[in-house]
């Protein structure tokens, strides 16, 4: 009886400082393993961080220049013969800039030189010098400064785009012209100034006159659209197939072709929006209506997808307290576990509207990847959207366009941005804890 | 050994019940009772009487059924698919598993109090005045006002939250939560009251007030509960059934249960051999 | 939820209205096609719009297949009214057009564009001929050795296929096959290079198929690199890489001189004169088609035709030349301005 505990507790005591060793021999190796793993994390991060950086900073580094443009200050005069005999809204108001222009710099003569000096000023001009005679007829016969955006070469060149140093023949600018876009500039006629008309023009094929509205329209007619039509339908579709269906083999596969379309590539959207809404439904070509349509194809099962995750994430503890006190299916799915679903739901939306947001591919075939000036004013008209507009601009030859191809993808970003964070304040601020 | 390692519930002779399962003056009256989860069978044959106005406790070892049992009592069990039930459950005559009847109505006289504290993410008074509300049995502000102050009253919540009405149900303490969840309950005035280990997640000075609040009510209302501990059964009911793996062991009054178990299992149980 | 019921209801009948609104007519020219004609004819449209009550006409940049596959898909409001083309319609097409209904089609040839090859302005002057660049790009040349059997291209670097030109690697930066631009260079310049070899221009006669593989098929071993529709792009690129040459129209040597130099082409520096005047081998002319029977229905087409034709616009001091469209000798600018003001159809090959 004695002797029989004292080797018990002496194998005790080896076999657990043998463990201990066997820990500690371990022990390294598993720290060293989640060292490298740290380390993997932390690299994989950085190199995105990096690349992220990379294109903001390019991106920016192009683009933050287009919010500013170069203009001419001019003494118009708007001669009183100019507005005989005819309408206000026909009288030749380039002529008006062209002798502007001529009274700037008197001694030049010349057709070919004369047109030169005409170049530096934006053909906008003479549409800008029309708008502002017809607000307001008592203009004419008065001599009044106005400044006029600049052409697109000398904007460029004002913001250090183009070389001097160049042989006159490879600058789209040539010495004179230089020349006098020193004068002006030594006069102060000529400055950067906010580039208003970016935000506020259509489409152009001059620069200095292009602008996003239109795209911007035309985006948030598409997206309404798209909104309208896939969110509640989503919904819905949701709700039905999580709370409602029989669980069966029908059901099964809709589910699996809802994760499929989700995959589905947009352009396929596109063709079948051109084939459905276009070939057989006769919708205008390039109108924000098809566009909507087509991409609330595309975001719906997104939508549906999110809706589920959320409806799932609800308690199962709620449904059966609001079953416990005998609220029927309907009135627990309508009055508890929708609401509880819902910031889930909306940021699923939110995700998929902003990816709505920056697709072009399936808009190409329904015509909305077009050259449209006019400002769409509704659901029909013709019209493109931001992303659309970024590729187009991008495979414009002019070099000023450069520059607004990443001024126009800036703000996309900025709407991205925003539609995210929207997302994320969203399911922060109404996340119920329970 | 004790006989619980060779118990098989599916062997008749195991299914008979020691004690009375009748009750004189019953509310409910469950008979045959057997329930499936798909093609495994969780309780085995259970016939007992719930009686009027008596707190009745389940007990047993995990996964002995008790839950599940309980769950029939207002066919909670209907909104799991693979669930089914067949025997027949009464309450006051009326089949409750009657294709033909409703179980909307069911539950309001059949309420539930959950393990879990669960009350909405909604206020308190919206917790309490939401059941009365969709069966409309309020349709004005001063009833709704007037069952909410009263439910509140019995659960023995009013005095702690009168002031703080609109504050959320979910920012009181567990136990407060679990009260409120009483309150809910017998605001819309239900016959029977199912709980379902309804302390298991409250810390000692909760339970008992939750104990207390048991007693009180079960002057007013029939109450089944399902609970782990002893002490609380013995503390609470008037009468134990005794579960063993899907079987309805032994029923009896409470001290007498516990104090002469006729049941070998019970016996086991009871002494702690497992649980 | 009633709300968003509401909402929903409200959306359907805005879009339902709307689209009855849109099946009524369409105020605006629908214009598709050429890529290569896009930055011409949206000059002109813009123009068009600011001048004038209608509006501004859309363009949708399609290709020029592209385009006359819409164009002739019929008629009415819901196809295009006008579609550019980097080359001439095709007979099949014009039949294709003829049986959707689209009868009466108005040919307006608008100008010409040259085809360059161009290289970083840092890099050495490259002489070329048509040959030369046959014998560097396409897929199968003839034996170096003699004879009249075809191998596939042994050439790898410029002083290979001709002595006379730099010691460099053949690296050709150009557009995919879908580009009006490809087609035209390989017409213009391969094909034309090809057939200073005798038994190639004899198959022409005895083998149309394989004359046409021989000449038209770019090789693929990676010395002609296809670089996508953006031609922006191969300026980039070409400015960075000395040492390579990119295909793609006069327009983007015009804007971008200051990077990127035209290479000779037989002898003959792609300028804008040279070009104009036909001295320059490698320039296509370019249209657009006009269905006669929307003139009329949809507002501004005889007037957008009008304002196309315009000295001011397409003439040797227009503002199309300042984009750098070739303008058409006079004689010829008549003869379509002519066609147009008649509105004279086509005769379908």
């Amino acid at each position: 009886m004695n002797k029989m505990p004292q080797p018990t507790e002496s194998s005790v005591g080896s076999c657990r400082s043998r463990t201990i060793d066997i820990v500690n021999r371990g022990l390294k190796r598993r720290y060293r393993a989640e060292r490298r793993f740290k380390i993997y994390g932390i690299t994989a991060i950085a190199l995105s961080l990096v690349f992220l950086a990379l294109l903001f900073i390019t991106i920016v580094g192009n683009g933050y220049s287009a919010f500013r443009q170069t203009e001419i200050k001019l003494d118009v005069y708007f001669d009183p013969m100019e507005f005989k005999d005819k309408l206000a809204a026909d009288a030749n108001y380039l002529a008006i800039v062209k002798d502007a222009m001529r009274s700037l710099f008197p001694d030049v003569s010349g057709r070919r030189d004369k047109r030169s000096l005409y170049g530096l000023v934006s053909t906008g001009a003479a549409f800008q010098m029309r708008n502002m005679l017809l607000k307001d007829r008592s203009l004419i016969g008065q001599r009044i400064p106005v400044w006029v955006p600049a052409d697109d070469d000398v904007d460029m060149l004002v913001k250090g785009h183009m070389d001097r140093g160049l042989p006159e023949s490879d600058r789209r600018l040539k010495d004179k012209q230089l020349a006098w876009i020193d004068q002006l500039a030594a006069d102060g006629r000529l400055h950067k100034a906010f580039n208003f008309s970016f935000f506020n023009n259509g489409d152009s094929r001059e620069p200095e006159l292009a602008g996003i509205r239109g795209a911007l329209m035309g985006s948030f007619y598409t997206l309404v659209v798209t909104l309208l039509l896939s969110f509640p339908t989503g919904v819905a579709a949701a709700v039905y197939l999580e709370e409602f269906a029989p669980k069966n083999r029908w059901t099964d596969i809709i589910e699996v072709n809802i994760n499929n379309l989700a995959a589905v590539p947009s352009i396929v959207f596109g063709l079948l929006g051109m084939a459905v809404f276009l070939n057989f439904f006769g919708l205008p070509r390039s109108a924000p209506l098809v566009g909507g349509l087509v991409l609330s194809l595309m975001t719906l099962p997104t939508i549906i997808i999110a809706s589920r995750a959320s409806l799932l994430s609800v308690p199962p503890s709620i449904r059966e307290a609001a079953l416990g006190v005998g609220a029927s299916k309907n009135q627990m799915v309508f009055h508890h576990v929708l609401p509880l679903a819902l910031p889930g739901m909306l940021t699923g939306t939110i995700i998929g509207m902003a990816r709505a947001l920056g697709e072009s591919a399936p808009l190409l075939m329904i015509g909305m990847v077009a050259f449209i000036v006019d400002i769409p004013g509704g659901l029909t008209d013709p019209s493109t959207v931001l992303p659309v507009q970024i590729f187009l601009w991008a495979d414009s030859p002019e070099r000023a366009f450069v520059e607004r191809t990443s001024a126009a993808t800036m703000v996309l970003l900025a709407f991205l941005i925003t539609m995210n964070a929207l997302a994320v304040v969203l399911r922060k601020r109404f996340e119920k804890r329970w | 050994m004790s006989d619980s390692d060779t118990f098989d519930p599916a062997d008749p002779k195991n299914q008979k019940t020691v004690g009375n399962i009748r009750s004189d003056n019953p509310r409910m009256i469950c008979r045959g009772v057997e329930v499936f989860y798909a093609d495994k069978q969780a309780i085995f044959n259970i016939s007992l009487d719930i009686g009027k106005n008596e707190v009745i406790a389940l007990i047993g070892p995990s996964g002995c059924g008790k839950s599940t049992f309980l769950r029939c009592l207002n066919r909670m069990n209907d909104t799991i698919d693979i669930c089914r039930v067949s025997g027949t459950i009464k309450l006051d005559e009326m089949d409750i598993y009657d294709p033909a009847i409703d179980v909307v109505p069911l539950r309001a006289q059949v309420g539930m109090v959950f393990q879990k504290p669960n009350p909405f993410p909604k206020s308190i008074y919206d917790n309490i005045a939401y059941g009365p509300k969709i069966h409309g049995i309020v349709t004005n502000r001063t009833d709704t006002d007037e069952i909410v102050e009263m439910s509140l009253r019995k659960a023995g919540l009013w005095k702690e939250v009168k002031d703080r009405l609109d504050q959320p149900g979910t920012g009181l303490s567990g136990g407060q939560q679990q009260r409120l969840c009483i309150a809910r309950t017998i605001a819309v005035n239900p016959e029977v009251i199912l709980m379902d280990e309804p302390c298991s997640a409250l810390d000692p000075i909760a339970t008992s007030i939750i104990e207390e609040l048991i007693l009180e009510l079960s002057a007013q209302y029939t109450i089944a509960i399902v609970t782990h501990s002893m002490q609380q059964a013995s503390r609470v009911s008037q009468r134990t059934a005794y579960f063993h793996l899907g079987v309805l062991i032994e029923v009896g009054p409470t001290d007498q249960l516990f104090t002469r178990p006729l049941h070998r299992l019970t016996q086991d149980y009871i002494t702690g051999r497992f649980g | 939820m009633k709300k968003v019921l509401t909402l929903l209801s409200a959306a359907a009948l805005l879009i339902s209205l709307n689209a009855i609104d849109a099946m009524s007519a369409r105020d605006y020219i629908s214009i598709v096609g050429s890529s290569t004609v896009y930055p011409f004819a949206t000059v002109v449209a813009e123009q068009f719009g600011k001048t004038t009550k209608f509006k501004t006409p859309t363009i949708e940049s399609t290709g020029s297949g592209g385009g006359l596959k819409l164009f002739c898909a019929g008629v009415g409001a819901e196809h295009p009214d006008i579609t550019n083309a980097s080359r001439a319609i095709k007979s099949s097409e014009c039949k294709a057009c003829f049986e959707n209904g689209v009868k009466e089609i108005i040919e307006v040839k608008i100008g010409y564009d040259g085809i360059v090859v161009a290289n970083a302005k840092s890099a050495p002057m490259m002489k070329l001929t048509r040959k030369d660049l046959f014998l560097a790009l396409a897929k199968d040349v003839p034996d170096p050795k003699g004879g009249e059997n075809l191998i596939p291209n042994p050439y790898q670097t410029w002083k290979d296929v001709n002595s006379s030109l730099p010691n460099q690697k053949i690296t050709v930066l150009g557009p995919p096959p879908t580009s009006g631009t490809r087609d035209a260079f390989v017409e213009l310049a391969m094909e034309a290079g090809a057939k200073e070899f005798g038994f190639i221009k004899a198959m022409k006669k005895t083998d149309k198929k394989r004359y046409k593989a021989v000449c038209h098929t770019v090789r693929e071993d990676g010395a002609y690199v296809e670089a996508g529709e953006n031609d922006n792009l191969i300026v980039q690129k070409l400015d960075k890489d000395p040492t390579a040459l990119g295909i793609f129209g006069f327009s983007f040597l015009d804007q971008n001189a200051d990077k990127i130099k035209g290479a000779f082409v037989d002898g003959v520096e792609p300028t804008f004169d040279n070009i104009a005047d036909g001295q320059y081998p490698v320039s296509r002319p370019l249209f657009f088609y006009v269905k006669k029977a929307h003139i009329g229905t949809i507002p501004g087409i005889a007037e957008y035709l009008k304002a196309f034709s315009a000295e001011a616009t397409w003439g040797p001091d227009g503002y199309l030349s300042e984009k750098g469209l070739i303008p058409m000798p006079e004689a010829e600018r008549m003869k379509f301005a002519k066609d147009i003001q008649m509105l004279i159809p086509m005769e379908c090959k």
